[in-house]
C-alpha cells in the first residue's frame, strides 16, 4: 500500500513540476510575453507603450509568477489552455482530436508488432539453436537499425507510387493506416520478439510444461495454454512502455505520411512558435506518459508481489 | 525499451575481480571473437576510416553545385549520382556522415560517462539520493527524445547546443540504471567487504574495484545504444532541428530528397543505407560483446 501511495505522490509531483516548466515557456523564450499574445490576436505589432502596459495589467502579467502559474493551472485543469496562435481555435479541441488519431496509430502498430512478435518469438524459442532461430533472431535484431524516415519513403515508393495499392499520405480510412503502422511496428516488433523468445525459453524449460506434456496434452495445446500465457507478462509490460513512447514518438512518421496526430501538431506548433499549442501538447504527452508508466508499474506490482519486494530492497 | 536493455545486458559479472592474467587471456585472438563482433568491428572500422579520411579522399566538393548536371544517375563522374542542385551524392554522404557519427558519438560519450558515475554513486550511497535519482530516471525514460528536442527548440531555438542537450537530457538514464545494478552486484562480493575492512576509502573502492569490473557490460550497452543515437540524430536533422543548411548530414539529405522520390530513388536509398549499415555494425559489436561476456561469465 505504501508503495502505491509513493508512486501516486511521484505522479502528482512530476505533473506539477512539468506543468510549471511548460507554463514558463513564454517567459523563457526571448521576447515580451504580451507581444507574444498580441501576435496571436492582431497583425499590427506596433502598439504604443501605454497600451502595452494596460494589456499587461489586464492579462495579469504584472503579478507575481507563482500567482500567474496558479491561475494558469486552474484554467488548464478546467480544460482551458487558450487559443492557438495560428489556427485561432481552442487548443484543447485540437489536442483532443490529434490525440485520438495518434492513439489509434500507436495501438494498431503495437498490436501488429505484438502478434508478429508472439509468433516469431515462440517459433524461435521452440526451434532454439537451429537455423530458424538464428534467422529470426538476427533478422529481427537488424530491424532495430532501420530508421523509420528511411523505411517510410521506401514503402511509399513501392506500395503507393509503383503498385498504387495504398495511399501515400493522409488520414482517410483503414487503408491509410497500413503503411504508417507497418513503419512504426518494425522496431517494437524487434524488441518484443527478443523478449518473447527469452521468456518463452524460460517457460519451456520449467517443469509444468513437462508435466502438461506428460498428462498427454498435445504440443500445440501446451504451448498455447501454458507456454504463451506465462511468457506474455514481460511482453505486456514492454507493450505499455512502448505505448507511452509512441504517443509522442511518432513525430517523424506522422510528418512523412501527413497524419493529423499529436506528433505533427506539436512539430508544426514548434515551427510556427504557437506557444499555447506547444504548452498543451507537451503537458498532455507528459501527463499520458507518466500516467501509463505508473499504471503499468502499479498493475505489475499488484499481480506480482515479488516485484514490490525488489523495489523496496533495490 | 530500457526495460529490455536492462534485461538483455545486465548479467552478473565474473565472481572474482579480473586479474591481469585473465584480462590477457581475453585478448587471446580474433578467433575467439563471436562472428557478430568480428563482422561489426570490421564494418564499423571501415566506415570510421572512410569518414576520417574524407577531406582527402572525397571525389568532389560536397557543396559544389552544377545545375546542368542535376539529378544525374550514377556514372563515372558521380559514382552515386547527383542531387537536385547537381551536388555529388557520394561526397555529401561522406561529408555528412562525419556530422551524424560525431554528434552521436559525442552525446553517447557524455551520456555513458555521466550515467555510469551517477549509477555507481547511487549504488554505493543508497538511501534518499538513490531513490530520488531512480524516480527521476523513471520520469525521464517516459519521454521520447524527439519530444524533448521539440520542447527545447521551442525554448532555446535551433542550434547545436540544443541538439546535444536534447540527446543527453534523457540519454544518461539507461546507463545510470545499468551501472547501478552492476555496481550493486559487484558490491555484494566479499572482496569489496575486504577492501573496506582494510580501510580503503569509498572513492578508492569505486574507481579501483567497481568501475573496472563494470566496464565490460557498460561498453556492450554503449555499443547497443549507438545505433539508437545515430537514428535519433538523423531524425532530428530530418525534421530540420539538427544540422542547418548549407551543411548536410544523412538525416537532412533524406529530407531534401523527398520530392525526388520517384525520379531518383537513390537520393533516398543511399543516406538511409548509410545510417542503417553504420547503426547495424555498432549494434553487432554490442551483441558480440554481450555474447562474449556470457560465454565467459
Amino acid at each position: 500500500m505504501f508503495f502505491l501511495i509513493r508512486r501516486l505522490a511521484v505522479l502528482v509531483g512530476t505533473l506539477v513540476i512539468a506543468s510549471f516548466v511548460v507554463f514558463l515557456i513564454p517567459y523563457l523564450t526571448p521576447g515580451d510575453p504580451v507581444r507574444k499574445i498580441l501576435r496571436g490576436r492582431v497583425s499590427d505589432l506596433n502598439v504604443d507603450p501605454v497600451t502595452l502596459e494596460n494589456l499587461r495589467r489586464s492579462y495579469g502579467l504584472d503579478r507575481p509568477l507563482l500567482t500567474q502559474f496558479w491561475d494558469w493551472l486552474v484554467k488548464a485543469l478546467r480544460g482551458d489552455l487558450g487559443l492557438s496562435y495560428t489556427r485561432r481555435s481552442p487548443v484543447t479541441e485540437m489536442i483532443g482530436s490529434a490525440l485520438g488519431v495518434t492513439t489509434v496509430l500507436a495501438i494498431t502498430s503495437l498490436l501488429i508488432a505484438l502478434v508478429a512478435a508472439l509468433l516469431f518469438g515462440s517459433l524461435a524459442a521452440v526451434k532454439r539453436g537451429r537455423p530458424t532461430d538464428t534467422a529470426i533472431t538476427s533478422i529481427t535484431q537488424g530491424f532495430v537499425a532501420i530508421p523509420e524516415y528511411w523505411l517510410a519513403p521506401v514503402l511509399i515508393l513501392v506500395f503507393a507510387l509503383q503498385l498504387g495499392a495504398l495511399p501515400s499520405a493522409g488520414w482517410r480510412g483503414p487503408e491509410s493506416l497500413v503503411l504508417p503502422c507497418l513503419t512504426l511496428a518494425l522496431r517494437p516488433m524487434s524488441y518484443f520478439t527478443q523478449v518473447t523468445r527469452a521468456s518463452m525459453i524460460d517457460v519451456l524449460e520449467s517443469p509444468h510444461i513437462t508435466a502438461a506434456r506428460a498428462r498427454g496434452l498435445t504440443f500445440g495445446a501446451t504451448m498455447i495454454r501454458h507456454g504463451l500465457r506465462n511468457a506474455l507478462l514481460p511482453v505486456i509490460t514492454l507493450f505499455s512502455v512502448w505505448l507511452a513512447g509512441l504517443l509522442g514518438g511518432s513525430v517523424v512518421v506522422e510528418v512523412i505520411f501527413s497524419i493529423p496526430g499529436m506528433g505533427r501538431l506539436l512539430y508544426e506548433s514548434v515551427i510556427n512558435n504557437d506557444i499555447p499549442t506547444i504548452q498543451a501538447g507537451v503537458i498532455s504527452l507528459v501527463g499520458l506518459a507518466v500516467l501509463i508508466t505508473t499504471l503499468t508499474d502499479m498493475g505489475y506490482t499488484l499481480i506480482n508481489p515479488t516485484v514490490r519486494a525488489a523495489h523496496v530492497s533495490a | 525499451m530500457s526495460l529490455l536493455d536492462d534485461h538483455l545486458t545486465s548479467k552478473a559479472p565474473n565472481d572474482a575481480p579480473a586479474t591481469g592474467a585473465e584480462r590477457g587471456r581475453g585478448r587471446a585472438g580474433l578467433r575467439t571473437w563471436p562472428p557478430s563482433l568480428l563482422v561489426g568491428a570490421t564494418l564499423f572500422g571501415l566506415i570510421l576510416i572512410t569518414l576520417i579520411l574524407t577531406p582527402w579522399i572525397m571525389p568532389h566538393d560536397p557543396a559544389a553545385q552544377n545545375l546542368a548536371d542535376r539529378l544525374a544517375p550514377s556514372g563515372a563522374t558521380h559514382p552515386l549520382g547527383s542531387d537536385h542542385l547537381g551536388r555529388d551524392v557520394l561526397s555529401r554522404l561522406m561529408d555528412g556522415g562525419r556530422f551524424s557519427v560525431s554528434i552521436a558519438a559525442i552525446t553517447l560519450l557524455i551520456c555513458a560517462v555521466s550515467g555510469t558515475l551517477v549509477g555507481i554513486v547511487c549504488a554505493r550511497r543508497g538511501g534518499k539520493f538513490d531513490e530520488f535519482v531512480m524516480r527521476l530516471t523513471d520520469v525521464l525514460l517516459a519521454f521520447p527524445e524527439i519530444i524533448v528536442a521539440l520542447f527545447l527548440v521551442a525554448v532555446l531555438g535551433t542550434n547545436y547546443g540544443t541538439l546535444i542537450l536534447a540527446l543527453v537530457i534523457g540519454g544518461w538514464t539507461p546507463f545510470a540504471r545499468l551501472a547501478r545494478s552492476v555496481a550493486l552486484e559487484i558490491g555484494s562480493h566479499d572482496y569489496i567487504e575486504a577492501a573496506r575492512a582494510l580501510g580503503c576509502s569509498s572513492s578508492f573502492i569505486m574507481f579501483r574495484h567497481i568501475l573496472p569490473n563494470a566496464l565490460s557490460p557498460l561498453l556492450a550497452h554503449t555499443a547497443v545504444r549507438f545505433g539508437h543515437k545515430l537514428i535519433t540524430v538523423g531524425a532530428l536533422s530530418y525534421l530540420g532541428l539538427g544540422i542547418q543548411p548549407p551543411d548536410a548530414d544523412w538525416g537532412s539529405m533524406l529530407a531534401t530528397a523527398q520530392p525526388y522520390l520517384t525520379k531518383t530513388p537513390g537520393l533516398i536509398i543511399y543516406p538511409g543505407l548509410a545510417i542503417f549499415v553504420t547503426a547495424l555494425s555498432v549494434t553487432l559489436i554490442g551483441q558480440g560483446l554481450n555474447a562474449r561476456r556470457n560465454q565467459r561469465g
